[in-house]
């Protein structure tokens, strides 16, 4: 059952972030994330600020530059659709369509999505863990088959989002609205690690309200895709997931970036599998390097040791499958 | 316990009476029908499509209160005090009981193994109910359970079952937690069998716990009316909770209806009343208004029923022509905290699917801080079919036999699991046939041996067989078919329609004997108050119990009639017979009449049949058998396995409705790769004992794109004319016990990888076939 809060709907962004200012209030725009939390009671809510209003922040278009604008409440089932995207920026569109189930593509919205609070049982659970103020990660001794295996620093989730890693790959800027007026991060610098804070998942402050996120314009002979593995076929979060998006000059790969979800606290962007293709032709052996070099850093915990042979076999095969194309 | 009764597990801790005999004379075997086995949409299908069906979760009564239930979060723990003073002073709050209130000396009877009051002060299961109230509305009910303080003295548990009879492990009841001795059965020389086998193989194997997750969750709505109860509940029986709620309050049978019309789902775990049946009752009592008490999902992950984990050892041997000559077995379980069938009917497919000599199996059923388990589509079955099919597919591999031919070779002619009485018919053979030959079975695997091996994807096919415990129904039952003075029909009948299509079966029934239309039958079913008695829909016999009933009740009123027509038309009975509303006279000068101008039926005002179930033949068994065959593609480096096609071939005997029938199949199947595949209760059993995953996104049915949409049903129908009057046996059941390990057969034939454990998904796969490629 839903805990009791008052519920505003903004008709305009300055509205919105004026009752965001209040203690205890939350920004809402989709809802399928935030109705559920409230749900699990994972943490207290007064005021409930609806955004569905601000037409203005949905739509997807193509900027003069040859990138692309994608407001933030657009539905993740626009950007999966979208030509625009497909056309320069098919690995977005690809994870877009892997999001969650039909329904929850049509209701979530693509800010909603980099914004996810993590999906760990202990965190959404009755768990007072290190995320929820408490001084414990459970995960960490507990049953941990789907937590991380990069990055993990005494709280050990995973973030949950599929279309923030293909974001990142695609070097992707967020766009917040703040009471000072507007601020652009890179998506590199959006969401926090729990080195630096393990109850934080983004850099957003409290009345803070991402409005768009927009991708520069493909580099000559991008190419970019996403996969996900998960257990099961539909409404699933990923065990293991890789996006690419690589620069090709005829079969050498000239530049690009390689983000694991599923992986780490954080979308996590595997430098070392980068370095691994960036200047040489994929080939097998060079797929099959990279793929260790992916998880060469990785450490399981008691019961997720799969992970690592799992990432090692889909960067792989996603290599191959993006040289061959 | 005698095993084939404990199959009877749906009117377990209920009193069932006897029925007389049928009294309805012509029961002949059906030769051709004239509406049986067709494929007729259903008789509520409007309802239930519109949203008219109106379901327990659907009630709204005037004055209704709504009910909630607090519960331990601990899984063991004393409940010191309860303060529930901050809920009582709450706006909109009428009642708030709890242990310490003195509407708590409710016991419950039909519990006949352990007696509690409603609420335990000593909680040995997270859930485990603490205090309720209610409310005007849900969203106050549950404002006021968070006003609650109860104190708790949390104690140590132990959740794993594997771990339950670890010598330091904390008592679950202070007699320990082996629930009774270990069970033991045993025919021929398993040891001889042993030293006989030109293969012996020997394995582990473990099924996680699955939890019912019903799409409406269990819950009821319970009104007085002075010192009559009336309640709606979402039930597979309502007789078997009228007769417990009655017992339980200590009130006569007649003060209590039970009405269950429509109920969205209970696979086993709506057989009994809950204690939430009781709280509603005693709420409704104390605050003399109609209360609603529906649990909540999480509710329902935790404290009503569960399928229990088992952990098998087998050890099989074999000769080189695929004679089976010892059979070894063991597994243990747990029904939670309570003692509720942890290790119910895990063995009887060792016992009985196959021939052979030489069985030994022993069960121990153990207590663990967790909820209590409930039958769940077929109990023990899927598990030991998990454990068995496995072994089989093992050993046909071991001596170079194809799985088909090791199965057929070992076809039993009778069940040796009760010393050897035969089955009325055993389909297994025709199964495995014309399963494999629909299947393109040879075809299939030749194809994928002369395959090639590039790329990461491997095809392979699996298959396996199985058996129903249960299945062939029996007494009692009664039904009553009227004739009403047009020449409309009746049916009332006590039977739950638990989603399978009971009605529309015994309306094709009565449709069959009384020559109308099934769509133009008012069906009465599933009220205490107005409906005949009936067992509960469960253990797959609800069609071949209570159609012989309904047959025979149509019958006996089809009698009365011709008894009239014969005289108003001048004939003998023995010519007349009803087609399209019309009673028809053949002979030299044939001659028909409609049922409307009988005037002796119009004088009556109607005619009333009664029908009840005879016995089953003595000393025969009556079981369905069961082949299942599907293909899998599997990608050897990620794990992920797809599930291409399936079929099953099904003895169920004769099909009642072709459209029923293979909905239980495909859905049987379906949860059959829940099991294998995407479910498993997971409690921490390391830190805090509680379920981590108890919601529909962490708790994994499978989805529509997890089960192929290439699936095909071969009823197979071996004409029982000895099991009933209608040659029916259930499907239910059946259809769901082989299902999970053809994947893992299928599976093992892509990879030559083997998973023992459910559920076969990334998580166990990918390190076994890293593994098995060696060095990663």
């Amino acid at each position: 059952m839903l805990p009791q809060f008052n519920y505003v709907r903004a008709q305009s962004l300055e509205e919105a972030q004026q009752q965001l200012s209040t203690d205890g209030a939350r920004v809402c725009a989709g809802g399928s994330d935030l109705l559920g939390c409230l749900r699990d009671d994972v943490f207290d809510c007064s005021k409930v600020v609806s955004i569905s209003s601000l037409n203005q922040l949905r739509g997807i278009a193509r900027t003069r530059d040859g990138g692309i604008r994608i407001g933030s409440l657009t539905p993740i089932a626009e950007v999966a659709a979208s030509a625009t995207v497909q056309e320069t920026h098919a690995g977005l569109s690809q994870a877009a369509s892997e999001v969650a189930s039909p329904q929850l593509r049509n209701q979530g919205t693509i800010g909603g999505n980099i914004c996810q609070k993590p999906r760990c049982w202990y965190y959404r659970g009755e768990f007072h863990c290190l995320r929820k103020g408490g001084t414990t990660c459970y995960a960490l001794a507990g049953e941990n088959q789907y937590h991380c295996i990069l990055g993990g620093y005494r709280c050990y989730i995973v973030h949950p989002s599929d279309t923030a890693p293909a974001l990142l790959a695609l070097n992707a800027t967020v766009h917040i609205a703040a009471p000072s007026g507007s601020r652009t991060v890179p998506l590199d610098e959006f969401h926090v690690h729990p080195r630096d804070d393990p109850q934080r998942e983004t850099v957003l402050q409290g009345n803070e309200i991402v409005t768009e996120i927009t991708l520069p314009a493909p580099p000559p002979g991008l190419r970019s895709s996403y996969r996900k593995v998960r257990a099961r076929g539909s409404w699933d979060f990923a065990l293991a997931g890789v996006a690419l998006a690589l620069a090709f000059n005829g079969d050498q790969v000239v530049s690009g970036r390689i983000v694991l979800s599923g992986a780490a606290p954080v979308p996590w962007r595997s430098r070392e599998a980068e370095n691994a293709v960036i200047g040489r032709r994929i080939d097998a052996a060079t797929a099959r390097e990279a793929a260790a070099a992916a998880m060469e850093d990785a450490t399981a915990l008691k019961r997720n040791a799969y992970k690592i042979p799992l990432f090692k076999g889909l960067v792989e095969q996603q290599l191959l499958a993006i040289a061959g194309a | 316990m005698n095993k084939p009764n404990e199959a009877r597990y749906y009117v377990h801790g209920v009193e069932v009476p006897q029925t007389p005999p049928a009294r309805a004379k012509d029961q002949e075997p059906w030769d051709e029908t004239r509406v049986l086995g067709e494929p007729l949409p259903r008789v509520d299908g409007y309802e239930r499509v519109s949203g008219t069906a109106v379901y327990p979760a659907d009630m709204s009564l005037p004055r209704m209160l709504y009910g909630a239930i607090l519960r331990c979060p601990h899984p063991s723990a004393v409940v010191t005090g309860v303060d529930t003073s901050g809920a009582e002073g709450m706006a909109g709050v009428h009642a708030v009981i709890s242990a310490f209130t003195p509407e708590d000396d409710t016991t419950r009877p039909h519990d006949e193994l352990i007696r509690s009051t409603l609420f335990n002060t000593r909680c040995r299961y997270e859930g485990e109910a603490v205090a309720a109230v209610a409310a005007e509305s849900p969203y106050i009910a549950h404002d006021a359970l968070r006003a609650i303080n109860v104190e708790y003295e949390v104690l140590p548990f132990v959740a794993d079952e594997r771990r339950a009879l670890e010598p330091d492990a904390p008592k679950v009841h202070e007699t320990g937690n082996q629930v009774s001795d270990t069970e033991r059965y045993e025919r021929g020389d398993v040891e001889q069998g042993l030293r006989e086998a030109d293969v012996v193989l020997e394995e582990e194997y473990r099924c996680e716990c699955e939890i019912h997750t019903p799409m409406e969750p269990h819950g009821c709505v319970a009104s007085w009316d002075g010192d009559r109860l009336t309640i709606w509940e979402s039930t597979q029986g309502v007789y078997n909770i009228q007769t417990q709620v009655a017992a339980s309050l200590g009130v006569p049978l007649s003060k209590v209806r039970v009405v269950g019309h429509y109920m969205g789902g209970g696979f086993g775990s709506k057989l009994q009343a809950g204690r939430y049946t009781l709280t509603a009752a005693l709420l409704a009592k104390q605050t003399a208004r109609p209360v609603k008490l529906t649990l909540t999902r999480e509710e329902t992950y935790l404290a009503v029923g569960n399928r229990p984990p088992s952990n098998m050892r087998l050890k099989a041997g074999v000769k080189r022509d695929g004679t089976l000559t010892a059979l070894d077995y063991s597994g243990t379980g747990t029904g939670g905290a309570a003692r509720a069938g942890g290790t119910s009917l895990l063995d009887w497919l060792i016992r009985d699917l196959y021939l052979c000599p030489n069985v030994r199996t022993e069960l121990t059923d153990v207590y663990v801080n967790a909820g209590p388990a409930r039958p769940f589509r077929a109990p023990g079955h899927p598990q030991c079919a998990w454990a068995l099919e496995q072994m089989m597919d093992a050993l046909a591999v071991a001596i170079d036999m194809d799985p088909v031919q090791l199965r057929l070779k070992n076809v039993p002619t009778v069940s040796q699991g009760r010393n050897g009485i035969p089955y009325t018919t055993t389909g297994l053979q025709r199964c495995l046939e014309e399963g494999a030959r629909e299947f393109r079975w040879e075809e299939t695997k030749n194809e994928i041996a002369s395959g090639d091996l590039n790329g990461d994807i491997r095809r392979g096919v699996g298959m396996g067989s199985g058996l129903w415990a249960g299945g062939g129904g029996g007494p009692p039952s009664t039904a009553i078919v009227k004739i009403y003075s047009d020449g409309s029909i009746n049916l009332n009948m006590g039977a739950s329609d638990i989603g399978t299509g009971t009605k529309t079966v015994m309306a094709m029934v009565v449709a069959e004997e009384l020559g109308v239309s099934h769509e133009d039958i008012q069906v009465e079913h599933a009220d205490t108050g107005t409906t005949q008695y009936a067992t509960a829909s469960g253990g797959s016999k609800t069609v071949p119990t209570e159609s012989p009933a309904v047959r025979a009740a149509a019958i006996d009123a089809r009698e009365q009639l011709f008894e009239i027509a014969a005289e108003e038309m001048e004939v003998d009975v023995s010519v007349l017979s009803l087609r399209d509303g019309k009673v028809v006279a053949t002979g030299e000068t044939p001659r028909e009449v409609n049922v409307a101008e009988l005037q002796g039926l119009r004088r009556r005002g109607n005619i009333t049949g009664v029908g009840y179930r005879g016995p089953n033949p003595s000393d025969k068994a009556v079981n369905p058998f069961a082949a299942q065959f599907c293909e899998v593609e599997v990608n050897i480096k990620t794990g992920e396995v797809n599930v291409v096609r399936f079929l099953g071939a099904h003895d169920s005997g004769r099909v009642m409705n072709r459209l029923t029938y293979q909905n239980q199949v495909f859905g049987g199947i379906t949860m059959g790769i829940g099991l294998g595949m995407t479910e498993q209760r997971l409690l921490d059993v390391d830190q805090t004992g509680k379920m981590v995953n108890k919601n529909w996104h962490d708790y994994k049915l499978p989805t529509a794109v997890d089960v192929p949409a290439d699936m095909t049903c071969v009823p197979i129908d071996p004409h029982d004319t000895e099991c009933n009057t209608t040659g029916a046996k259930g499907i239910g059941e059946p259809a769901t016990i082989p299902t999970a390990a053809v994947v893992a057969n299928a599976v093992y034939h892509a990879t030559g990888v083997r998973i023992t454990d459910t559920p076969i998904d990334p998580t166990k796969l990918v390190n076994a076939l890293a593994a098995a490629r060696g060095g990663e």
